[in-house]
């Protein structure tokens, strides 16, 4: 009887069991961090025209992605991974998880915007552009009566106070571009004085990418630092959104690589040439996905409002884009933005509305010891505990990563000592910042 | 079922010994039971009987020493190769299944045809009288109701030995006498030896032929009821089964023989040969009572006291008399106008010497 | 050791061999594996405490662990503000629809993942629908979202049921005589609920509150998706995830939650030892129930009401989501329609397949390995038999992230025979990390249920030629199957909606379970009606199993309680 009943069972679940591929040819899988809208789109048409092969999207988070393709690299089922930040391609480059690969397809140029398109070491391609950008929800600038930003100096302005979201350039490929653009544009000191300008205006600092889009989507907060598609897929969906490219901005290529080791090939060599043909340049202009092609000529298709960064000059080309340097110093640069912005946003919101406060008492009657107060807590929101040289330095980043190519690079130090000292120092320096202007405000 | 598809089998134990962790709660316990015979485990609650008649069964930790049922060892057998039926206090009845599937459940374990199940149980239902409940779950039957359910569930199976875990402490006063005689005389008409936990010197009395007293893990006395009663082995024994005076003292030589002395009483010359402390036990119907300094026979022990206290049970009277610091009970026959003794009256007790149970501890 | 078994004790230890073996491969082996991490001198990789070290030494770890600890006990305390009048009400008073109540109050705990948050933001957040009304009236908003008490909130209206379920069954297994015996001797009202009543349900209140503080201290989407990063769940699975930064600091915040979780569940046991009344008593039927006058049912019936709108309000939110267009800074959606579920049905139909299939078999091998933990534990004398419990109930200390990793880390070299793929992208590995994660619920009701069956009622059936493993499945599992029903139900319901475990393992899209469709449907603003539609029928699922199971053990109760009348004469 009870065997009888475990066959049934058995029987049962293998019944039910979803479809199994059983990697034989003809099954792509692909990791992506790509929504629903484009991953759907781009499997439907490639296994139109490929009908032999069935694609499986394998849906992560890019961090997730990443984490998954090194901890199953020892018996890879993965064939490509497909995600928009060129950092977490290099962090697999590095960990020796990608292979080469030579595209046929004709006719995508060089470089978008300052950015190459292609991994200069030919590992992985760029198929699409995505920029950084603001976007806002009209109700809620309306209901609140806030005007609506132009550029990333903008969100310096005391009015979005509590406004503002972003994610954290640690949880997201594509902040972290964000972030590094402006430090490279602006300088270290400088471009970190504005981030922390702007994040004083910050309602929040949200856990994945999406999260700020949905906030902005939602009316949780007004306005958000988010990628163009995300502005423009939003709007395209109905919501009361909008979005525009500040001035400093920088195009990233999207971009696709083939796992080491990938079970099929062929398959995903196709998927590649897709991607760049000009009928899959052309499924980038689905107003679901709103992305920008690599190819130029795809644009002739494109809506009258589709920005054209070949064309128009002002998208993505005010930076030129050290990526050797944001390599360098990338894991530094994470861990400095969580330790002063991500963590303690609370202690820099609160001396941010301290100077704000103090600003707005001081305007129309100058003061010239309220005028020092208030530098003087500006200055110490500002300072940044490592200086450029040391956030480059190979020794000092080594901390921050497990891996270690080479026994022979000296570590001192483990993350948690050093971020525990950074910690101490910020939030000080915030604390103090927030009573010099405190005492600023009350002095006029 | 007929009493000649039962083989009896005798039960005996050797040197058994169970322990629940650090507790010791059986200690060297040997007993020998004949087969067909109607045996009774009584003691007070945590005198360790129902710990020996579970070992018997199977249940419990696993004890040291021996069991042998039918003179087969079966201490290392599960409860279920023992093949020995027990009706459990609680009955132990299946809620979820009818009379008819508990009754069926011990033959369809044993893989029976159903047709043979079909008919054993019928047997068995009619046997305890109970055909017509068949069909019911446990749940809707009265207690006597239950327990005859539960005790054809055991018999169905034709065990071995039976084995009854107070069997009758959950039913009232007059259905328990109804089925204390039931018991009896199926278990005088199947031959069954048959092993029956009891705190109630009455049920063992009435319904077996030998009886173990157990107390503190150790077995007291072995005997028919009589014998027990009559010639306790010890002061627990003594005192257990039924009502007994007790008298705590030394005997010793004197000019006059041999006399019982206690700081309780005046001395009490006695024919025995025996010396040192004793207890001197007797049983309150074998005094006769009367007023004191009455002249004494010469087999005759006398007791001087007062009465304390008097019930009138009916057919008796019950008086509390003392002497010295301790309580004599003394239970005179009652008849209609016979004189009776009041509280604060001086009395003397006598009984014969051959009533009187010497005992050393 | 076979030596030291007596006959009866073999089957069980082979089952129990068995069980200690799955439990050391599925859940110490892979937690291993990732925590050894936490013990490695990140720049040496021998072996050290100076991870610990840096923890207690780093200011934020020791505000994360501050900032855990109290939103974890506010939490308690919040859950029992809504969980006490719902379980007394209903267990103390004839209260209509007192079976629906305790239907509604499980509701809470299958909250989808994201969409679940999403309602919450669109209806209690800063500028969510009761804001928006309230700034709009008032002209004043609370911010019942924002930071630790954002926290408090959620996890309060997530959690409670934990409660409610235990406190209820402590009080339904409440002896009618204690409380008459008490009456007779003069007490009433408040003192016969403070004296007699409360400290007789003591245990199952702190049954429910040692969960509720383990699952908050533990939890981790809440505070992510609040954006909270103080605390210690998300702290390490932030240092855990990151690109490219490898910090033992999340392996070390990982092993201190599951040391931490384990002391609380020790305290809690330690504080019920030897107050575990229920076995002390019959069980005979609960409280007497009162009947009420009409004002205070209407008090009763408010109060009641108002919990119940306010606890189910994240449901009534994800409703309006899946049938709205846009909603947007506004109090209601712009517009409704049946789009998403079209969608839904027409795309995301694998899901829910899936969802059934994996919840369904793993809450079937819960209850399997529950009811044989329970048995070897409570029944045999098996020596290290207690570990089995600890084991099993360690699972729910372990993060699922944690889970997930160690499964890709343990497994993924391990390719299964015939179906020849690695067992850690196989869609089974799923079943097994969602059967440990929730392995503690279905136990602890097998463990009620087993305590529930007299053992004299399986010496019966072994005394009649019934084997061990025999009395078992004819006797003993019968009379359980209204616990390890519930167990059922309880794992079902919230691995259902588990994702944290799932969203590492899941290797082909096919493969996929609901949360993480749901989990895919968010990623995209289109997908947002989509993601709560199915959300919806997730819950839907879910509660009308719960709500049919409940029914069943209604009716499996009845039949009990007669007998246990009839047994009360028995043992009197």
């Amino acid at each position: 009887m009870k065997n009888i009943l475990f066959a049934t069972l058995v029987a049962m679940s293998l019944a039910l069991a979803p479809f199994q591929a059983q990697a034989a040819k003809g099954t792509l899988t692909i990791v992506t961090s790509y929504p629903k809208d484009t991953t759907g789109t781009f499997k439907a048409a490639f296994e139109k025209k490929y009908p032999n092969v069935k694609v499986e999207m394998l849906k992560k988070k890019t961090t997730a992605g990443i984490k998954y393709l090194q901890e199953t690299a020892g018996n890879n089922t993965a064939d490509m991974f497909w995600a928009s930040a060129p950092d977490a391609f290099e962090v697999l480059k590095g960990d020796d998880l990608l292979i080469k690969y030579q595209v046929k397809v004709k006719g995508i140029p060089e470089k978008v915007g300052a950015f190459p398109i292609n991994d200069p070491d030919g590992y992985y391609k760029g198929f699409a552009a995505s920029g950084y950008g603001i976007m806002w929800n009209t109700r809620y600038l309306k209901a609140k009566k806030l005007p609506a930003p132009a550029e990333w100096s903008d969100l310096k302005n005391p009015v979005y106070h509590g406004h503002v979201g972003m994610s954290a350039p640690s949880r997201s490929g594509t902040t972290h571009l964000t972030v590094e653009t402006l430090l490279q544009g602006e300088g270290w000191e400088k471009g970190w004085a504005e981030w922390k300008a702007i994040a004083g205006n910050f309602k929040t600092v949200t856990e994945r990418s999406f999260g700020v889009p949905d906030g902005v989507n939602s009316g949780q907060f007004g306005v958000g630092i988010v990628i163009d598609f995300f502005g423009l897929s939003s709007q395209a969906s109905g919501f009361p959104v909008e979005y525009r490219y500040p001035t400093v901005t920088t195009l990233v290529p999207a971009n696709i690589a083939l796992v080491k080791n990938g079970p099929n090939p062929e398959a995903a060599g196709a998927f590649i040439e897709f991607l760049l043909s000009p009928e899959g340049q052309e499924l980038l202009l689905d107003p679901k996905i709103r992305r920008l092609p690599v190819n130029p000529a795809t644009y002739a298709k494109a809506p009258a409002d589709f920005p054209n960064p070949f064309k128009d000059s002002s998208i993505g080309s005010a930076v030129k884009f050290d990526l050797a340097l944001s390599k360098g110093r990338y894991n530094v640069v994470n861990s400095l933005f969580d330790v002063m912005i991500t963590y303690r946003l609370d202690d820099l919101r609160d001396a941010t509305k301290a100077i704000h406060d103090a600003e707005a008492a001081m305007a129309g009657k100058p003061n010239d010891k309220a005028a020092d107060l208030i530098a003087q807590a500006k200055a110490l929101i500002n300072q940044v505990p490592v200086d450029a040289a040391t956030a480059s330095k190979k020794e000092f980043n080594a901390i921050f990563k497990k891996k270690r190519k080479k026994a022979a690079t000296k570590v001192e130090g483990r993350q948690a000592e050093i971020e525990q000292e950074w910690d101490t120092m910020v939030k000080d320096n915030y604390a103090r910042a927030k009573s010099l202007a405190e005492q600023a405000k009350s002095i006029l | 079922m007929t009493s000649t598809d039962t083989t009896a089998a005798g039960v005996d134990i050797e040197n058994l010994n169970v322990s629940f962790g650090d507790t010791h709660v059986l200690k060297g316990a040997n007993l020998s039971i004949e087969p067909g015979e109607f045996f009774a485990f009584l003691g007070p609650s945590g005198s360790g009987k129902s710990t020996l008649l579970r070992a018997i069964a199977g249940f419990g930790p696993t004890p040291t020493g021996r069991i042998l049922i039918g003179g087969e060892e079966v201490a290392h057998l599960p409860p279920w190769k023992r093949n020995v039926g027990m009706v459990f206090q609680s009955y132990a009845l299946w809620p979820h299944m009818t009379v008819r599937r508990n009754v069926a459940f011990g033959l369809e374990e044993r893989k029976l045809p159903k047709r043979e199940i079909a008919r054993r149980v019928d047997i068995s239902l009619e046997m305890v009288g109970l055909v017509d409940l068949a069909e019911r779950r446990p749940a809707q039957l009265s207690g006597g109701q239950q327990q005859r359910i539960a005790l054809a569930r055991t018999l169905v199976v034709e065990p071995r030995v039976l084995l009854l875990d107070e069997p009758l402490s959950n039913l009232d006063a007059n259905l328990r006498i109804q089925m204390r005689r039931e018991l009896r005389e199926l278990q005088q008409k199947l031959q069954l030896t048959t092993i029956f936990v009891t705190h109630d010197q009455e049920e063992a009395n009435t319904t077996s032929d030998r009886m173990a007293v157990l107390n503190d893990g150790i077995i007291q006395q072995v005997g028919t009821p009589m014998e027990l009663y009559d010639n306790p082995a010890n002061l627990f024994v003594a005192t257990f089964l039924g009502t007994a005076n007790v008298l705590t003292g030394v005997v010793e030589d004197t000019d006059n023989g041999a006399q019982f002395g206690s700081s309780n009483c005046a001395p009490i010359p006695l024919d025995t040969e025996e010396r040192g402390p004793r207890s001197l036990v007797f049983r309150p119907q074998n005094i006769a009572i009367a007023p004191a300094n009455a002249p004494v026979a010469s087999d005759r022990v006398r007791i001087d006291g007062t009465v304390s206290h008097t019930e009138f049970l009916g057919s008796i009277i019950r008086y509390g008399v003392s002497v010295g610091a301790d309580t004599a009970l003394v239970d005179d026959q009652h008849r209609r106008g016979a004189p009776v003794f009041a509280i604060g009256d001086e009395v003397s007790l006598f009984l014969q010497q051959d009533q009187i149970t010497m005992l050393k501890d | 050791m076979a030596s030291v078994l007596t006959p009866g004790q073999r089957g069980p230890a082979v089952a129990g061999g068995l069980i200690a073996l799955f439990l050391i491969f599925f859940l110490a082996v892979p937690m291993v594996q990732v925590v050894v991490v936490a013990f490695q001198d990140p720049n040496t990789g021998a072996l050290t405490l100076i991870n610990f070290v840096d923890f207690f030494r780093t200011s934020l770890f020791q505000e994360s662990f501050i900032n855990s600890f109290y939103v974890a006990a506010m939490s308690v305390v919040l859950s029992s503000f809504f969980a006490l009048p719902l379980a007394y009400f209903t267990t103390r008073f004839n209260f209509g629809g007192a079976l629906l109540i305790q239907t509604l109050g499980i509701i809470p705990l299958i909250m989808p993942p994201f969409v679940g948050a999403v309602a919450m933001a669109l209806l209690f957040g800063t500028n969510g629908s009761v804001n928006l009304l309230l700034d709009e009236w008032f002209g004043f908003t609370i911010p019942f979202m924002e930071g630790l008490n954002g926290v408090i909130f959620v996890e309060s209206i997530h959690y409670f049921p934990f409660i409610l379920i235990n406190l209820s069954a402590a009080l339904n297994n409440i002896d009618r005589a204690m409380e008459e015996s008490a009456q007779n001797l003069g007490a009433s009202g408040t003192r016969l609920f403070r004296r007699i009543v409360f400290p007789l349900a003591m245990p199952g209140y702190v049954a429910g509150a040692a969960l509720v503080f383990i699952k908050v201290f533990d939890d981790l989407g809440t505070p992510l998706l609040l954006n909270i990063n103080n605390m210690l769940a998300p702290q390490a699975y932030l240092r855990i995830t990151s690109i490219g930064i490898s910090d033992p600091m999340g392996y070390v915040i990982s092993v201190i939650l599951v040391a931490f979780s384990l002391l609380s569940l020790w305290v809690s046991l330690l504080a019920l030892r030897g107050k575990d009344y229920a076995t002390v008593q019959k069980g005979g039927g609960g409280l007497v129930r009162r009947d009420l006058r009409n004002w205070e049912k209407n008090g009763c019936y408010a109060v009641v009401i108002l919990i119940l709108l306010l606890v189910l309000s994240p449901h009534l939110g994800l409703l309006l989501l899946s049938f709205g267009t846009i909603w947007s800074f506004s109090v209601l959606p712009d517009g409704y329609t049946i789009g998403h579920y079209v969608t839904v049905f027409s795309e995301a139909s694998g899901y829910i397949t899936n969802t059934l299939l994996y919840a369904g078999l793993a809450a079937l091998f819960d209850v399997i390995i529950g009811t044989g933990i329970a048995y070897v534990v409570w029944r045999t004398g098996l020596p290290g038999r207690k570990w089995l419990d600890y084991g099993a109930t360690a699972a729910l200390a372990v993060p699922g992230v944690v889970i997930g990793i160690g499964y890709l880390r343990t497994y993924h070299g391990f390719n299964v025979p015939i179906v020849d793929q690695p067992l850690a992208s196989w869609w089974v590995i799923i079943v097994v990390a969602l059967t440990i994660r929730r392995l503690p619920y279905a136990l602890r009701a097998c463990v009620a249920a087993l305590q529930q069956v007299s053992v004299t009622l399986e010496e019966a059936a072994e005394n009649l030629g019934a084997t061990k493993g025999r009395s078992v499945w004819r006797i003993v599992v019968p009379l359980m199957s209204g616990g390890i029903l519930a167990g059922f139900v309880t794992s079902f319901a919230t691995a259902s909606v588990e994702l944290s475990a799932t969203l590492m393992l899941v290797a082909v899209d096919s493969d996929a379970p609901l949360a993480y469709g749901i989990y895919e449907f968010m990623q995209s603003a289109a997908g947002r009606g989509p993601g709560a539609a199915l959300g919806v029928i997730g819950v839907v699922f879910v509660g009308l199993g719960t709500y049919i199971s409940h029914r069943i053990i209604e009716r499996g109760r009845v039949t009990r309680e007669s007998t246990a009348i009839v047994a009360e004469g028995a043992f009197a």
